[in-house]
Parts: C-alpha cells; sequence; structure tokens
C-alpha cells in the first residue's frame, strides 16, 4: 500500500525536530506533526542549561560523558543559539566539602574541564555572588535557546524535504491489527501555516514507520492504540527574572535538590528547579509557594535575587521514565537517560518506536540513535550527518561576528539581532524600507518580525519564539498589538484580532505569576494601556452584534446644542 | 595547619602569592542592570526629555537607561553614539515615577562609550576633554584676563575654534574677571566672622572663581550677614562637565579632592554650601551614585544650595520682609535650572523675591535652557541647544522684565545669548538686599 510518507514523526519538541532533521538529511521522506507550536511541551519550558556534564558527574557519569560530547558538538553546530556563558558550581559553607571534590574528581573523569576558584576569583567572575561562597569549580556550561534551536532544526528538515505541520494534534493512531500505519490529525486550522479564525480540518496521515517523540505526552499516544507506555511526568518551575543578575550559569555544588541553579538567558536569567511527579502533564497545580521558595533558596547564592524583579514564572514537565519493575520513589532519582521503546519488541505492534526520558543537551544524539534505529527498520543504510553540518543560522559564524555590520540600528539593537539571527542576519535585516523597532525590551526591529511571520502564519506565539519579540519587562503590554499589526494587510482584521489575543493571553499565564512589585506596576500599566487606549476590555469592535457607527457623531450635535444655549442668554 | 587544610579564598598575612583583586570596580564597569528593574516602560522620561523634544534621532532616556542596559551582557561595551546627544540635565531623573537610576546609567554608559568606542586621536575626545577640563585651562586664562578676554573676543579666535575644535562660532566666550574670587578671599584676610557654632565651608566651583567673583562675594556678604564663619576649602571641578562628556575618570580625580577636603570641613563642624546649582547637583547626586571613596556619603548628605540652607536655617523671608533693592535691580525673568529644578528647589527664588519690597521674580516656565553646561558649545549641538531655550527665550521676552536671573552659570549664558538681556544670580540680589549695595561696593 502505498503511503503519504515513510516516516511519521510525533511531536514537534527537540527530539522530534532533531529526527526530522537527521532522517530528512539521511534522504528520507518525513512529515513530523506537532499540536501546537513548536516547542510548546517540555522543550520551550527549560530552563535553557547546555549542560557541560557537571551536574550528572557524580551520579550519572555517562550521561555526563555524553553531555560534555554535545556540549561540544553544539557550540560548532548551533553556535547562534548557544551562548559560552561557562558556568560555576559554587560551595555554600555549610555544603560538603567531600562532595566538593567528588565533583572536581567526577568531572575530570568524564573529561569535563574544571578548574577550582576560590570565593574571591568566583565574586571577582560574578560579583553579584554571595560573600560566604567558599569556593567555585568552574565548567563549561553554557545557554541555549531552545526555541531558535529547535525551529533551526525544524527549517532545516524543510529544506531538505521534510513537511512540518504544527497545530496538528493526533487524534487516533492508525492501527492495523498488530501495525501501526499512521495517524489522524486535527488541523487547527491547516494544513500548512497557521491563519486564526479559518476552520480546522481532519486528516489522516500514513507512513512505513511512526516515531512517538511526544516525550510526557508518549503514554497518551499509546493509549490511541492500546499500548501501556508508563511515562512518570514531573513538573519544574522555572522563574524568569527581569535583567541578568549573573552572567554565569550558577549551580549549587551539592548532591542534589531543588532551586539550585540560575542561568542567564538572552536579556534575563531563569532560576530552576523543582521536581515532582503529576498525573496528567496538562493539568497540575501551578503554585505560588514554589516560585517564593525558590526564588529564597537561591538567594542564598545570589542575595539580589531576593529584592529583584521577576517577570513570569513557567512550569515543565519532564518525560521520565523508568523501565516497568525498578520502582524508584523520588523523581529526583529516575535516571535521565532515554529509552527507546520498540512495540514490536515490546507489545507485539510493529510500525512504531516511542522515545521516552532524555535531555535536551544531548537531543542530537538520541535523535540520531533513533533514526539509526528507523533506518534500520526501513532497509536504509544512509549515516548521520548531524553532528557536523551547522543549522540554518549557524553557517561561518566566527567570520559573521567579525563583520559587525549594524545595518542602521542602534548598537545594542543591533548586537542583539545580530546574536539570534547569525548568519542570516544579513538575509533578514538588510532593507530598503523603514525598520523601527518592534519590541523595545528585546530590540526586535519590524524586518525580523516580519521575517517570523513569513516562516509561521498568524501565529504570534510562533514568532514569539522566533525573535523573542513580547519577552522582556512588558511582557507584551507595549508591542503585542504593534506585532500584531505587522500580519496586516496579509491577513484580515478578524485573523489579526484573534492572533493578538492568543498572544496576550499567553503572555498572562506566566505574568499572572509575579504580580509583585516592580511586575504588578508594568502589569497595571499594561491594563491600563490595553483598556483605555485601545478599548480592549470593552471593545464594540469585538461584540457579537455589528456596531452602529452611524451612532458615534462628530460632536457636532452636543456644539450646536451648547451653541444654542448661549444664543439664547 | 597542613598545606591541604589551607583555605583557597582570599590568603593569609603573608600570603604573598595573592594576587589582590580590586576592591572597588571602575565605574565604567558597574553592572547597572539591575537598575532596569524598576522601569515600567511609561515612557514619562521620554516626555520629559528636551533633548528629545526637538531633536528626532535621539531615541530618549528610556531607551539610554533602562533599555540599553538590560540589553547588555557581561562583557558588551558597545554603548549606541546617541549617549553623546543626552545633554546630561537629568531631567528624567525627577521625571520618573519609579526611581530608575537614569542618570547613572547614562553617566557610566557615556563613560563606557568614551572609553571603548571613541578614538583618544579624535578631534572630537580632545574638544571634550577641554571642554570638560575648563577648570584646568581657566587659571591660564585669568592669568592675563585682559589679554585673555581680548584674545576670546575677537572673530578670529571665534573662527578657529569652531573650525580647529567644533566649538560653535556662534557664542561669545565667558570673560575672565581681573581678580578672582579666592585672590579676592587671600587678599580680605579670609573669614571676618567667627562663629564654631555655625560655619560653612562654601564649594564655589570653578566659574565662580574665575569669571564671576560677584556671586561668590555676595554669598560672603550674604552668610556673614547672618553669622556664619566661612571656610574656602581647596577645591576641584565639581565633575558636571565631565560626566556629562564621560570623562569620568578625570572627574573621579577631581571627586577625590573635593570629597577629602570637605569631608574634613565636616569634621571641622561646617556644613557645604554652593551657590552654583549643578556643583550642589553633582556632590549630592552623582557622587555617591559614582564613587565610593571614604566619606562620599557623608559630603552628600551635608551639600546644600545657598538659599535652601538659609530657609532652613534662618529666618530668610522674615529678614528680606521689607528691605528693598534700591535702583540696583528692577523685575527679572527668572529661569529655574534643570539642576535646580532636579533638587527640588525649584520655587524657592521666586518665593524668597517675594519678600523683597519692589521687585518681582516672573517664572518664566519649566522648560530646559538648552545649553546644558558643555553641551550647547558643541558646533554639532548649537542647533539643537537653541531649539530646546526657544520657549525659554520667548517666555522672557514675554514676561515683565527687561534681566534675567537664575543660579545656573550656563544656563545664565544661554539666556543672556538668546535674549541679550543682563542675567544676575540670586546671592547677588539677597546680598543688594541685606547687606546693601554700598556696603557691598565699599569692600
Amino acid at each position: 500500500m502505498a503511503r503519504d510518507t515513510e516516516v511519521l514523526v510525533l511531536g514537534g519538541g527537540s527530539t522530534g525536530c532533531g529526527i526530522a532533521r537527521d532522517l530528512a538529511m539521511r534522504g528520507l521522506e518525513v512529515t513530523l506533526v506537532e499540536r501546537g507550536n513548536l516547542t510548546d511541551g517540555t522543550t520551550g519550558r527549560m530552563h535553557g542549561l547546555l549542560h557541560s556534564g557537571g551536574r550528572y558527574a557524580v551520579s550519572d557519569q555517562a550521561s555526563a560523558t555524553e553531555c560534555i560530547e554535545e556540549n561540544e558538538v553544539l557550540r560548532e553546530i548551533a553556535g547562534h543559539c548557544v551562548e559560552e556563558t561557562g558556568g560555576l558550581f559554587v560551595q555554600r559553607p555549610e555544603d560538603s566539602d567531600d562532595y566538593f571534590r567528588q565533583k572536581l574528581e567526577g568531572c575530570r573523569e568524564c573529561g569535563i574541564p574544571a578548574r577550582v576558584l576560590s570565593g574571591s576569583e568566583a565574586r571577582e567572575v560574578e560579583p553579584y555572588l554571595a560573600d560566604d561562597i567558599k569556593r567555585a569549580i568552574e565548567v563549561p556550561d553554557g545557554a541555549v535557546d531552545p526555541f531558535r534551536l529547535c525551529v533551526a532544526n525544524a527549517i532545516d528538515a524543510e529544506t531538505y524535504g521534510a513537511r512540518i505541520e504544527t497545530h496538528a494534534e493526533v487524534i487516533d493512531l492508525l492501527r492495523d491489527g498488530d501495525d501501526i500505519y499512521g495517524v489522524e490529525v486535527r488541523h487547527d486550522s491547516g494544513p500548512g501555516k497557521r491563519t486564526h479564525a479559518t476552520s480546522g480540518t481532519t486528516e489522516e496521515i500514513t507512513a512505513e514507520y511512526v516515531v512517538n517523540a511526544t516525550g510526557a505526552w508518549a503514554g497518551q499516544i499509546g493509549a490511541m492504540a492500546d499500548l501501556e507506555i508508563a511515562v512518570r511526568p514531573s513538573k519544574g518551575v522555572m522563574t524568569i527574572m527581569n535583567v541578568r543578575q549573573v552572567d554565569t550559569v550558577i549551580n549549587r555544588c551539592h548532591p542534589k535538590g531543588d532551586a539550585d541553579i540560575i542561568v542567564p538567558h538572552e536579556t534575563t536569567a531563569i532560576l530552576g528547579t523543582t521536581d515532582e511527579e503529576v498525573d496528567d502533564p496538562d493539568d497540575y497545580p501551578e503554585e505560588q509557594w514554589e516560585v517564593d521558595q525558590m526564588i529564597d533558596t537561591l538567594s542564598e547564592l545570589v542575595p539580589i535575587l531576593k529584592e529583584a524583579r521577576t517577570i513570569r514564572s513557567f512550569w515543565g514537565v519532564r518525560p521520565l521514565y523508568e523501565p516497568p519493575g525498578t520502582g524508584t520513589q523520588d523523581p529526583t532519582d529516575i535516571t535521565r537517560d532515554f529509552f527507546l521503546l520498540d512495540h514490536a519488541d515490546r507489545d507485539g505492534v510493529t510500525g512504531m518506536s516511542s522515545i521516552v526520558g532524555g535531555k535536551f543537551t544531548t537531543y542530537r544524539m538520541m535523535a540520531e540513535q533513533i533514526s539509526d534505529h528507523v533506518c534500520e527498520k526501513l532497509g536504509v543504510t544512509a549515516t548521520c550527518a548531524t553532528a557536523d553540518e551547522p543549522l540554518p543560522g549557524s553557517e561561518n559564524i566566527a567570520t559573521l561576528e567579525a563583520g559587525m555590520d549594524d545595518f542602521g540600528l542602534r548598537s545594542p539593537v543591533a548586537r542583539r539581532s545580530r546574536q539570534r539571527l547569525g548568519s542570516r542576519a544579513r538575509e533578514v535585516l538588510e532593507t530598503d524600507e523603514p525598520n523601527p523597532v518592534i519590541c523595545q525590551c528585546e530590540g526586535v526591529t519590524r524586518a525580523e518580525i516580519k521575517d517570523a511571520i513569513a516562516q509561521s502564519g498568524t501565529d504570534l506565539n510562533a514568532v514569539r519564539i522566533r525573535t523573542r519579540a513580547s519577552m522582556g519587562n512588558c511582557q507584551g503590554g507595549f508591542c503585542c498589538q504593534p506585532m500584531a499589526n505587522e500580519l496586516h494587510p496579509e491577513y484580515d482584521e478578524k485573523m489579526v484580532r484573534e492572533a493578538l489575543d492568543e498572544l496576550f493571553q499567553e503572555r498572562w499565564k506566566g505574568e499572572r505569576h509575579a504580580l509583585w512589585g516592580e511586575q504588578l506596576s508594568q502589569a497595571m500599566l499594561n491594563y491600563a494601556l490595553h483598556a483605555t487606549t485601545m478599548n480592549r476590555d470593552h471593545d464594540p469592535a469585538s461584540a457579537t452584534s455589528t456596531v452602529d457607527f452611524a451612532a458615534f457623531d462628530d460632536g457636532r450635535a452636543e456644539r450646536d446644542r451648547i451653541d444654542g444655549i448661549r444664543g439664547g442668554r | 595547619m597542613s598545606d591541604a587544610q589551607q583555605p583557597t579564598d582570599d590568603g593569609g598575612p603573608g600570603d604573598d602569592d595573592f594576587e589582590p583583586i580590586q576592591v572597588f570596580p571602575e565605574a565604567e564597569e558597574m553592572d547597572l542592570r539591575p537598575g532596569a528593574d524598576n522601569c515600567y516602560k511609561c515612557s514619562t522620561c521620554d516626555t520629559n526629555c528636551p533633548v528629545a523634544e526637538v531633536d528626532d534621532e535621539f531615541p530618549g532616556p528610556k531607551f539610554q537607561g533602562p533599555e540599553q542596559w538590560r540589553l547588555k551582557r557581561q562583557d558588551d561595551h558597545d554603548i549606541d553614539d546617541s549617549v553623546m546627544k543626552c545633554s546630561n540635565c537629568m531631567r528624567c531623573d525627577s521625571a520618573c515615577p519609579s526611581e530608575v537610576p537614569l542618570s547613572q546609567m547614562h553617566n557610566t554608559a557615556r563613560a563606557e562609550y568614551v572609553e571603548e568606542n571613541m578614538s583618544k586621536l579624535s578631534r572630537e575626545y580632545w574638544r571634550n576633554r577641554m571642554l570638560a577640563n575648563y577648570r584646568r585651562l581657566a587659571p591660564l586664562g585669568s592669568m592675563f584676563p585682559r589679554t585673555t578676554n581680548f584674545m576670546m573676543g575677537l572673530s578670529a579666535t571665534q573662527w578657529l575654534g569652531e573650525k580647529l575644535l567644533g566649538i560653535t562660532g556662534q557664542r561669545e566666550f565667558p570673560e575672565f574677571a581681573t581678580e578672582t574670587f579666592r585672590e579676592w578671599w587671600t587678599a580680605r584676610g579670609g573669614a571676618q566672622v567667627e562663629n564654631a557654632d555655625k560655619r560653612i565651608a562654601y564649594f564655589h566651583g570653578c566659574y565662580a572663581n574665575y569669571n564671576t567673583p560677584e556671586v561668590a562675594k555676595a554669598l560672603v556678604r550674604v552668610y556673614e550677614h547672618f553669622g556664619y564663619e566661612i571656610m574656602v576649602p581647596n577645591q576641584h571641578c565639581s565633575g558636571t562637565p565631565m560626566f556629562a562628556n564621560g570623562m569620568l575618570e578625570d572627574a573621579r580625580r577631581s571627586a577625590e579632592t573635593n570629597v577629602r577636603e570637605l569631608a574634613w570641613a565636616l569634621e571641622d563642624g561646617a556644613d557645604i554650601i554652593a551657590s552654583c546649582s549643578s556643583c550642589s547637583m553633582s556632590l549630592r547626586q552623582e557622587y555617591p551614585e559614582l564613587f565610593d571613596f571614604e566619606g562620599t556619603e557623608e559630603v552628600a548628605a551635608n551639600t546644600w544650595d545657598a538659599v535652601e540652607y538659609l530657609r532652613v536655617h534662618e529666618d530668610l523671608e522674615g529678614e528680606l520682609e521689607g528691605t528693598s533693592v534700591g535702583d540696583k535691580f528692577d523685575d527679572f525673568a527668572y529661569h529655574a535650572p534643570c539642576h535646580a529644578r532636579n533638587q527640588g528647589l525649584d520655587g524657592q527664588t521666586v518665593e524668597v523675591l517675594d519678600a523683597i519690597d519692589g521687585i518681582t521674580a516672573h517664572d518664566v516656565g519649566d522648560s530646559c535652557s538648552g545649553i546644558s553646561g558643555t553641551y550647547g558649545w558643541k558646533k554639532e549641538n548649537y542647533e539643537t541647544s537653541m531649539k530646546i531655550g526657544s520657549e525659554m527665550f520667548e517666555h522672557m521676552e514675554d514676561a515683565d522684565a527687561t534681566s534675567g536671573l537664575t543660579e545656573c552659570p550656563t544656563c545664565s549664558m544661554q539666556m543672556e545669548h538668546g535674549t541679550g538681556y543682563e542675567i544676575t544670580h540670586t546671592l547677588e540680589v539677597l546680598e543688594a538686599a541685606l547687606v546693601g549695595p554700598a556696603e557691598a561696593d565699599g569692600q
């Protein structure tokens, strides 16, 4: 039977996009479906740490070794998504010397470059570190933008012929006896680029092989074909600070615990995290005390955090998995290794494998191993090239940085734009049109917004993850509307309004966890702006009934009335 | 203690290998990113910025301050060149409803720009360095004041200044006094009142010393009238023109001298009084924001504007009640300098003069004069400076007065330049009312 595609990948996170790129580069025909935007699941809800492996150097040396290998690969192939910040494992007076020594030895055993800094040397690197930090181990941790990385993988997969469908939710697995041969998806407005205010359709997509890369949602997908996949979703909270209090990744050097990492991320710093098992990856409590406790604990490392402004908090769900019968109680003890479940071997059902577990830093290596497995199943002999081929945006990064063209932009805006776009900077920013800054907090210009819209239709959240527009301190209060404005006239008013509402709602979702101090003032100002200048608290244009515009006059009737009174005196 | 137990931190005494880290970071390395936390982008600063109002190319204080700082990584030093268009009037500081340290951000960014991005060989750098260090050139000028004034007044000199240095030829250089204030003070035999209970240290600044000693003398007579013992400590430039030109290292050297000398005066029981509103602004706000010499905070906390101090510690208005200035002065068009405004002093002069019979100070509104120290002296800023000042000029001409009044030397230059009025300092009026012109002239 002829199939629509050779391989169908479910899930548009780092794993799914990595697999799609890998297989497409090997010449396979690939389709990827994702229920929301790319990165909507766990990938877009991580702290952005590019592991050096230091975190696992004592507890899980195999993972640590993989991390340092992949860390080095990503610096090469994804330079425009990676910031080489370096990282510190800092020791407080109450933290064990013995563990510090184990950490240092562990790093060296795993090939992770590690160097001990005295307390004052560490404070010289990071002036806001607490005065009583005893010493630190310096490792090559980095910061990575998961959005850009994931999108770059998807774009490159498309370049190699893959079909990437976002906003296409899997509603059924197609199973014929003991063979899975595809899925049925519900397109939000598709197929193709998303267009708001356009009714959806369903589509059956058949494939020779299906890869279930839905992470924490793998169990739900499996259940559609009566397969049991015991993922143990575990939630963790992350809080985004308004500015970078640190420019180096700060880890606490202790065996394990909540709230022990600060990652500088673009203009912000992200605090992480906690680890608590949940039943449903789509429905779990998000509680304020989790945020408060994390800020308190991390203030022991960087005291200024206590008074600092947070702009939002978010929760992510880890796709933890352990083989049946392991029975680990504490989710922090569950391995971070990944598992490839071939349902043919495991359940006697052919045509599909599921990936569970794993971590972001090693996404490429996981994708390589899974792609090898898929190729073996399909009898394809092509080999993996993803470790050597730079992602779009990361070609010739070194030469680019030497160029330093400012494209007529103010220098910090030009610098940030170049960093985000990498080797695509010239293609995107060189324009004869006026190129005003649309998002002032993050320094995003109209040209960059338009480039993102060209990739993703009316989906402003997709524009957001590509550009960082609306991710700064006003959380979109000032720029959501100008962003939406760029959709017009290609898209009509109704579509633009819906797109704007969706983005603004998404911003509010995280900002509501930061409503005290300065961010509360920000939220009030945002509200006032949108309510009073755009009438968005009571907009007649959004009502279902049509507006009687004739009822609004130019004030002449009232003027005539007043003039009449004056004349009569 | 064995070697193994020797803590790696901080080293003990005799630990010669230990390389000490710099205890106080250089100002250009100050990390002001956390200051951006206070900004919720309301843009009130932008709407109060006099430069943004007349120059569409200037992005305004919100960009210069919190936005630019927030976009910075520790190692980024490419400050946008628009920071040199900021006139350092510091209105944004007062306008901000949320305590964003705007002028501190501008001063630090400007210093970083000059350090990292401006060629040390450029004409702009040397012109700015010269303007900023007026205090170093002034003693040369005032050595032969008449010759200097003659030379500076020549149109050939002005033409050369514009062509060679980029100093506008539109303005006339201020004249040097034939006797500096400090020369007068020494000749006079110093303080004529001794009073251990009421003592002030006078920070006259450069302009009142070299160019308008009549202002400094007026301060001396007014304060002696109230029974104060006056000290005139050694002093350097307050730093205002250096901050405004990004010459933070020059400012640091000056500030170090000033803080040391003024801190000694504080120990002698004196309060610090300035007659120039930019000098008092600098000591009170910019020093603690940018430097941390010992005594900086104490000096800042005990520095006062000359009129403000008398209003708080004496019954100034009561003393002025029923006085007059005779024919010496008539009604004034009064301009409150931005730096006085920032200290909350914008209303005091009108109120104080109200007590004197026969004269009135007409407030010409809250616009900026536009000159902002050295800013309006630069060829490239002259036009902007005059555009900003146009509102003040108009209001001065509309006011029922034919002479001007202010407390800032450069505002005074601008007022004179734009209207041709003679400009007086408030202390000179108080002197005339309290001490009388005859007595004053007699000294």
